[in-house]
């Protein structure tokens, strides 16, 4: 808590620099807003920094990195589960894992641009089936805004008309790749959609950023700018206005609040300097990502806000989320020996599968209630990586010598892998709070996260298992990878979708809310919330569209209350 | 297109010095894929003190392996990947540097196990023909690695040779298939920018008894000119 505050020097403070952040940026420099943008990660440049097109043979390792550390292979992550001198600790019984990148841009730069609308019924969960909760806001409410984030990213896609999945603003799709074609024959004597995926890559030119060029590098960085990054599509153009300042090395401690209750400016630590700096600015923007946004509001404790700022509820880091992942490979022999060609297109699947069995679960035929949606990925897309062509008991059989070398290629390409990606019901057991015992080196308290799957997740995660096997099977395959009952399906880690969302929910109550409809804090009106942690649900369709179509209509909010001088 | 010895020659890192150096040697040598083990062994293992161990510029460090361990790696490797008509062997694409780096990069589990293994296999031929697997002959060897290299005909008393064997054929195969050469044999035509996605191509598609819906997207694109990427005007930061 501070005493008499100096005039603000900026209008608006951003903290994050990731999907959240350079919306608010884009979107409120863009109206006029002196804004400062605080990123604890270094600056990164893709044009400059990305391993596009480098041969694994010319780095090390081959390119690749280990589980923990993301740093130093192609990926353009700078950090991942592990990040130095930042721990977080996990009750007993938890595993959750925690993916941080801290560079400009944040998990932008690597992501893999899955940009799926939510549909009406993932604004409305709990009216659908009477379990979580439902969105303040309707589908209807956020269809502008996921317009307009199209228009300006650039997402590919088909028009399909399905339930419960709006179609788009989409450039056109790339064909299929041959491997997809076979999957999608298969889906269609299951009677399963199998249709062109929506990713944010450019198929055509789009001002100055030339259409995609086919090397399936997305993950590196794009050094075309031909897919979506926070610094290419929203922080280079909203500097260009003039209005933002972004200064990173900067690792927010807390937001500061003056005697009248409001956001005051927020205090962080100049990693470079190892200096505490204190900025004032008239609104608060909170887009640090989910767990870091929970974090700092826990930190910021005051006589008036004894358990954090923004928390009379007591629901920040409450109701955390993440998706529900299974994947299952099959090998499939009519796929060995093809003629080479080239496979990579797209940094990503051309084809996907989402939900269909809507009808089903409305019958009460499906022991859960949520959708998932199936990534695809395997044939000859991407350069080869270790790990290619091995597990050499299932499909080679063993052996040695040249009847090995040649039997290896003729498996090159014939493996399919089906990714499951479902919607986990919150509950009441999944949070994050202080821990009190443990800081970072900066002397700030870390979390400690507490995590389970229920029962609706396992069943979903054993739909996903059966699923994907009778897929292989009808393409003529074979499961080499998969999962059982004793292994709860293979369910995935907690954290390890790296779409961790919930923790300052909105709502239309103060008091089972952190945050009103307009993700304006209840308890603090000049603090907003742009990143994930808003959520009320976490719908099977990855969450980076709607972190920013949200973050588009809570910063248009921003600008029009700050018009009307209303924060 | 070159052959695998000049690939090998052109590369530009002296890392591979020694590697041509055994190339050479193994192209003169008469029966090609049944080199006697034996004198390439002693060979090898000159060449790694030589060359190897004292760490000039031009040799490779070993990273996680003892230089008798990395003689066994080059000879095991080549016997998993050997040289025929359309590659070199695996120790011509660089898999035993491949193999050390990674076990280096790894440590823990792997690294104990491979070291395991390869101490096993020497006992095993030490036991058995009174030297170790790379003093062996092309036959004794042979016969050691028809005993590990089939997990189904195997007798329960070899499990843990088997393991070590699943283990090390897979670091070959990902050394081997991520090398220059590797990829050439596979082949990966890849990572190479395109100016539009031609989809899966019609030959692949009528083999597959499948039917492409979409059309190519260069049908529907405009043409965009050479491939650039951004200019710093473009995409640089005004402020840092």
């Amino acid at each position: 808590m501070m005493g008499a505050m100096p005039e603000s020097e900026y209008d608006v403070i951003i903290v994050g620099s990731g999907a959240g952040g350079g919306m608010a940026a884009h979107v409120l420099t863009h109206a006029g807003a002196r804004c400062l943008m605080l990123e604890a990660g270094d600056w990164y440049d893709t044009a400059r920094e990305s391993k596009w097109l480098e041969w694994g043979y010319d780095a090390p390792h081959r390119g690749t990195t280990d589980d923990e550390h993301a740093y130093g292979g192609f990926e353009a992550v700078v950090g991942g589960y592990h990040v130095d001198g930042e721990p977080y600790t996990c009750a007993a019984g938890t595993h959750w894992k925690w993916f941080r990148s801290r560079m400009l841009g944040g998990r932008t730069n690597a992501w893999g641009r899955i940009s799926l609308r939510n549909g009406p019924a993932d604004f409305k969960p709990h009216s659908r089936d009477g379990k979580g909760f439902d969105w303040p806001i309707s589908y209807e409410d956020l269809a502008p805004y996921y317009d307009k984030t199209e228009e300006l990213i650039g997402v590919f896609g088909s028009a399909e008309g399905l339930e419960n999945l709006p179609d788009g603003k989409f450039l056109p799709p790339p064909a299929p790749r041959c491997y997809e074609l076979l999957i999608q024959k298969a889906c269609r004597e299951l009677q399963i959609p199998c249709i062109p995926s929506r990713l944010a890559i450019l198929t055509r030119p789009m001002g100055d950023r030339p259409a995609c060029h086919y090397v399936s590098q997305c993950y590196r960085g794009c050094r075309m700018g031909s897919n979506f990054s926070s610094p290419v599509v929203l922080l280079y153009p909203a500097q260009q206005t003039g209005n933002l300042e972004i200064r990173c090395g900067a690792m927010v401690r807390e937001v500061m609040t003056g005697p009248d209750g409001r956001a005051a400016g927020v205090s962080y630590i100049d990693k470079e300097m190892g200096q505490e700096v204190q900025v004032t600015g008239k609104v608060i923007v909170l887009a640090a990502s989910t767990c870091e946004t929970v974090r700092l509001l826990l930190n910021s404790r005051s006589s008036r806000f004894p358990n954090g700022l923004a928390n009379s509820s007591g629901l920040v880091g409450r109701y955390l989320m993440d998706t529900v992942m299974s994947d299952v490979t099959g090998w499939v022999p009519s796929l060995m020996n093809l003629p080479p060609h080239n496979e990579d297109g797209v940094g990503g699947m051309h084809l996907f599968v989402p939900w269909w069995n809507y009808e089903r679960q409305r019958l009460g035929q499906l022991p859960f209630s949520r959708g998932y949606h199936i990534e695809l990925s395997g044939g000859r897309s991407g350069m080869p990586a270790p790990g290619l062509l091995t597990g050499s008991e299932s499909l080679l059989g063993g052996g040695y010598g040249k009847a090995l070398k040649q039997r290896s290629r003729s498996l090159y390409g014939s493996l399919v892998s089906f990714h499951g990606r479902g919607e986990m019901i919150p509950n009441e057991d999944s949070y994050c709070e202080l821990d009190k015992s443990t800081v970072d080196r900066w002397g700030i308290p870390v979390l400690r996260f507490h995590f389970r799957w229920s029962d609706q997740e396992i069943q979903m995660a054993r739909h996903m298992q059966e699923t994907f096997q009778q897929i292989v099977q009808t393409m003529g395959g074979k499961v080499i990878e998969s999962y059982g009952a004793d292994q709860r399906w293979g369910i995935s880690e907690g954290g390890e979708g790296i779409h961790e969302v919930g923790g300052t929910r909105m709502g239309s109550d103060p008091a089972t809310s952190v945050l009103n409809p307009h993700c304006q804090a209840w308890d603090c009106k000049n603090l907003f919330v742009t990143d994930g942690a808003p959520f009320v649900s976490l719908s099977d369709k990855n969450p980076t569209l709607t972190i920013m179509a949200l973050a588009w209509r809570t910063s248009e909010y921003i600008a029009s209350q700050m018009r009307t001088h209303a924060v | 297109m070159k052959n695998a010895a000049e690939q090998s020659g052109s590369s530009s890192t002296g890392l591979r010095f020694h590697r041509r150096a055994m190339l050479k040697m193994m192209m003169a040598l008469p029966v090609a894929g049944l080199v006697p083990r034996a004198s390439f062994a002693e060979a090898a293992r000159s060449l790694v003190e030589t060359v190897v161990m004292p760490g000039g510029a031009a040799s490779w460090k070993l990273r996680a392996l003892t230089p008798q361990e990395w003689t066994t790696v080059g000879v095991l490797s080549d016997w998993i990947i050997p040289a025929d008509d359309e590659s070199g062997s695996a120790t011509d694409a660089g898999v035993p540097e491949f193999i050390d780096d990674w076990l280096d990069f790894q440590r823990g589990e792997l690294l104990a196990e491979i070291q395991g293994g390869l101490a096993w296999l020497d006992t095993e031929c030490s036991r058995l023909h009174g030297s170790t697997f790379v003093n062996c002959t092309s036959d004794e060897q042979r016969q050691m690695l028809d005993r590990i290299a089939w997990p189904e005909r195997t007798a329960a008393d070899d499990a843990q040779g088997v393991a070590f064997f699943s283990r090390f054929r897979d670091l070959v195969l990902s050394g081997f298939y991520t090398s220059e050469a590797g990829i050439r044999y596979l082949p990966y035509v890849g990572n190479q920018p395109q100016r539009g996605w031609q989809g899966c191509p019609a030959p692949v598609v009528a083999q597959l008894g499948v039917t492409n819906v979409a059309l190519p997207l260069e049908q529907t694109l405009p043409s965009q000119g050479a491939v650039r990427p951004l200019t710093p005007s473009q995409l640089s930061a005004r402020v840092r």
